[in-house]
């Protein structure tokens, strides 16, 4: 098929918008702009190299009804989404690895309790914990926004976030 | 004729699922890859759609009648060139005659062939609509002999469509965006139902009291007296001759709302409001505009990085009134009281400022009326786009209390300005 503007040898990443989920393999990469209080949730099983990655928008997906129709918008049903589609491409369970990044709290307004970021991230923890999938790295709360990009070929996890000045800040877990 | 939340939610996923279909065509009918965008279900008044056309640039629309379970007009709308874009790569791909484009390979002119490609890609969109349409609302629609049409006004698209909406009749219009790889394909999917067709199905699809339709005409009043109010504040507070460029009133899924916020740095200012109708509001400008509007609200020359103190203050103080003056806009057609925070400075990637708010309404529903306005300056960079997002059973609330007698006899404010055109 004839795919507009991609060059040989530079893969456009994939992205993941808001609430959704994708699952790859190698050396594709997927890409989540723009966390704010949204954490992303890499997945990834370094022996096969399958891996996925999760824009996940709210904590607690068993509580809401359209979870079915959007596991990728909750970070419990997310987790569980990636998993078992990893699992159904040959990845095995009991490698999987996870990396989180995101949940900042932008804002303090009163009706934000104790931070939208905060609940997301101990849902993902939670959920993790639950499944015995060991989160190996994190970058995770504080008060800037983040534009992530994961490799499940080699389980890079970069993160961007800018500065006050305009600098850029690059981590990679 | 009444609507509630679930039957807009339903009208949003027959707009999405509508567009997935005719993404789906396409890059059957092309070889190009593409996906769905954005998809927007917006509330139009006849004369703000009318004057969408007024652009000046050229378009051209492919008009089916419907008849089933809703009865009335489709109307795809493409700008000119866009669509010549479309049958270029669609006639490259079928390898047909060369002599359709001139010497340097570009289309410029629809004969009868192309004319007639046209036709077909905006037959299959409208096909690929409908049937996602027919697919939401489990029935049957039948679709008429698409109709090419080509013109620079409303006139050429509408006149004839007797469900077309009069200058203060509400219209639903969808709004999506096809992309491929690294462009976009944009383009205004009109419809006009018949008014007892929409009733029927609005009926059908309730599962609450809802709201009466002729109440969105509140709607309306919220977002242009708002809209007004910022403007005049802007311009008092910066000397900047400012005005409203869009206002427009999205039923969207929340999850939409950071995709359409633009990919870079922005600086802004939010507020969470509360009384009746509670909810957020926000203000954000691009880099070069927050630094004019210091330039214009500091004298002194300041010298600091980026936004300093200075800067920042200077940007929280004309958001700070912004936020009164919009927010009173509404209180008054509202006839209610709207508190305000206070000011929250950021200076982030667009749509890291707006996902926190999605995310704490998104706790308890699932779509959310927003109201899209963009402020600009003439001959100035002063861009500003503001959301204001309210809680939507506060927001159903407040609609029905509002009495619509009392919105007729409100005074009628200033014209909405044409600086498109100027």
């Amino acid at each position: 098929m004839k795919t507009y503007g991609t060059e040989p040898g530079a893969p456009t990443p994939v992205q993941v918008g808001i609430s959704e989920l994708t699952v790859s393999d190698g050396d594709d990469t997927l890409k989540s702009y723009g966390l704010g209080s949204c954490v992303a949730i890499a997945l990834y099983d370094p022996e096969t190299e399958i891996g996925g990655l999760a824009h996940t928008m709210l904590p607690d997906g068993d509580a809401a009804e359209n979870s079915d129709r959007k596991p990728g918008k909750y970070a419990d049903t997310a987790i569980r989404a990636l998993l078992r589609r990893m699992v159904e491409r040959g990845a095995s369970y009991t490698s999987v690895e996870a990396k989180l990044a995101g949940g900042s709290d932008m804002f303090e307004f009163d009706s934000f309790g104790d931070g939208v970021g905060q609940r997301n991230i101990a849902a993902a923890k939670a959920e993790l914990e639950k499944l015995g999938v060991p989160l190996v790295a994190t970058d995770l709360g504080g008060d800037r926004g983040r534009t992530v990009e994961f490799t499940p070929g080699t389980g890079a996890l970069m993160v961007k976030s800018s500065n006050e000045d305009g600098t850029q800040e690059v981590t990679e877990l | 004729m009444k609507l509630d939340v679930n039957a807009l939610g339903t009208f949003y996923r027959m707009a999405r699922e509508g567009t997935g279909l005719a993404a789906g065509r396409l890059t059957h009918m092309t070889d190009v890859e593409t996906r769905a965008g954005v998809t927007k279900l917006n509330f139009m008044r006849g004369r703000e759609i009318r004057r969408d056309f007024e652009d000046s640039t050229a378009k051209v629309g492919v008009r089916v009648e419907l008849t089933g379970a809703i009865d009335g007009y489709s109307v795809i709308v493409f700008e000119r060139e866009n669509a010549l874009r479309i049958v270029e790569t669609l006639l490259e791909e079928s390898a047909t005659d060369a002599a359709v484009t001139t010497d340097d390979g570009e289309l410029e002119e629809f004969d009868e062939m192309t004319k007639s490609a046209a036709t077909e890609v905006g037959n299959i969109m409208n096909n690929g609509f409908i049937d996602g349409w027919a697919d939401v609302l489990e029935t049957v629609i039948d679709v008429s002999t698409p109709e090419f049409i080509e013109g620079h006004s409303a006139e050429t698209f509408f006149d004839d469509v007797e469900e077309a909406p009069a200058g203060d009749d509400l219209a639903l219009l969808f709004q999506s965006q096809i992309e491929t790889i690294e462009t976009q394909v944009g383009f205004s999917h009109y419809l006009f139902p018949e008014r007892e067709s929409m009733a029927s199905l609005l009926e059908q699809l309730r599962a609450s009291d809802g709201i009466e339709y002729d109440k969105l005409d509140g709607f309306d009043r919220m977002a242009e007296r708002g809209a007004e109010e910022v403007a005049k504040t802007a311009t008092t507070l910066t000397g900047i001759e400012t005005s409203v460029e869009i206002r427009r009133l999205n039923f969207v899924s929340l999850e939409t709302i950071p995709e359409q916020v633009p990919d870079e740095r922005l600086v802004g200012v939010a507020f969470e409001f509360d009384g009746l109708p509670s909810g957020y509001l926000l203000f954000l400008f691009d880099e070069e505009s927050a630094n004019e509007i210091v330039d214009a609200m500091v004298p002194m020359e300041v010298d600091e990085d980026g936004f300093g103190q200075m800067g920042q203050s200077a940007i929280k103080e004309l958001g700070n009134i912004m936020a009164s003056g919009f927010l009173d806009g509404w209180a008054n057609v509202l006839d209610t009281t709207i508190d305000h925070s206070t000011p929250e400075f950021i200076h982030d990637i667009g749509a890291a400022a707006v996902d926190p708010v999605v995310i704490q309404l998104g706790e308890e529903q699932e779509f959310a009326f927003v109201f899209d306005t963009v402020i600009v300056a003439d001959g100035q960079e002063f861009d500003c786009e503001i959301y204001a997002i309210p809680d939507e059973s506060d927001l159903e609330r407040a609609l029905n209390d509002l009495d619509v007698d009392r919105i007729e006899q409100a005074p009628t404010t200033a014209e909405f300005q044409d600086v498109t055109d100027t």
